[in-house]
């Protein structure tokens, strides 16, 4: 799943910029926009692929775990997950606007970066452990046929 | 020297971004409480969620341009505190209604 190769950039990423904002100068300022482009870029591919695969594909998943013994993990953790992510997506698209003024001299910039990363970072660990619930509900729709 | 002044589309685009998130949630809930909404999304692009995501990304980025249009176009003034509890609490509450809604609501 190409989907969740590319969210796990995006924590990586997230992760990166957090904690080189934390010890921002002048000369990590380029890598730190450099990698806020970077989780918005996975985030955006994660979304696209993971969106044409939701799309065309999720129907015959959600059949078998909604006659499973798992109907929550369509119910509740993919219901929510396809409309969190787009929380997420925007989050990470604000990343390098945040990210692209003098860090290293304004707090404020700083601030808003390091809250926004976090955000992110929170975020996509969550849709990480849904997408796996969301896996497990269909391996358990599969053994109880 | 440090200075603590947010640029423009730093919170012009926080500001959609919060506002966003809320009307996301309540997106959620209006096109699962009201089928129409829901087979009006679903005519408009085929899929209600593609409908959903360009609507609530079309409004990030329209919001974003039009809160940079203030003060002879230097945007909507605002302190980094107030721009970060804006910011938190929209995504927070959207977050929140999304959740409560499919775990009590739905």
């Amino acid at each position: 799943m190409a989907h969740v190769l590319f969210g796990v950039a995006c924590v990586i990423s997230s992760v990166w910029v957090f904690v080189e904002t934390l010890n921002v100068s002048d000369t990590n300022q380029a890598r730190i926009r450099k990698m806020s482009c970077a989780a918005a870029t996975s985030m955006w591919l994660a979304f696209l692929v993971a969106g044409y695969w939701y799309v065309c594909f999720y129907k015959a998943d959600k059949a078998v775990i909604l006659k499973g013994p798992w109907p929550f993990a369509h119910n509740f953790f993919m219901e929510s997950k396809e409309h969190l992510v787009i929380l997420l997506l925007m989050l990470t698209t604000y990343l390098p606007i945040a990210a692209a003024g003098n860090l290293a001299a304004n707090q404020a910039a700083r601030r808003v970066v390091l809250w926004v990363a976090g955000l992110v970072v929170m975020l996509a660990l969550m849709m990480e452990g849904d997408g796996a619930i969301i896996a497990m509900g269909v391996k358990m729709g599969l053994l109880a046929r | 020297m440090e200075n603590s002044r947010l640029s423009k589309h730093t919170v012009s685009f926080g500001l959609a971004l919060a506002l966003a998130s809320v009307v996301n949630g309540l997106l959620v809930i209006a096109k699962e409480k009201i089928p129409a909404v829901l087979a009006g999304m679903q005519i408009l692009t085929g899929h209600h969620w593609v409908t959903h995501s360009v609507i609530i990304l079309g409004l990030f980025l329209l919001g974003g341009w039009l809160f940079a249009q203030p003060n002879a176009g230097q945007g909507v003034k605002l302190t980094s505190n107030r721009l970060i509890g804006t910011l938190v609490a929209g995504v927070g509450a959207g977050a929140l209604l999304i959740l409560g809604f499919y775990l009590v609501g739905d």
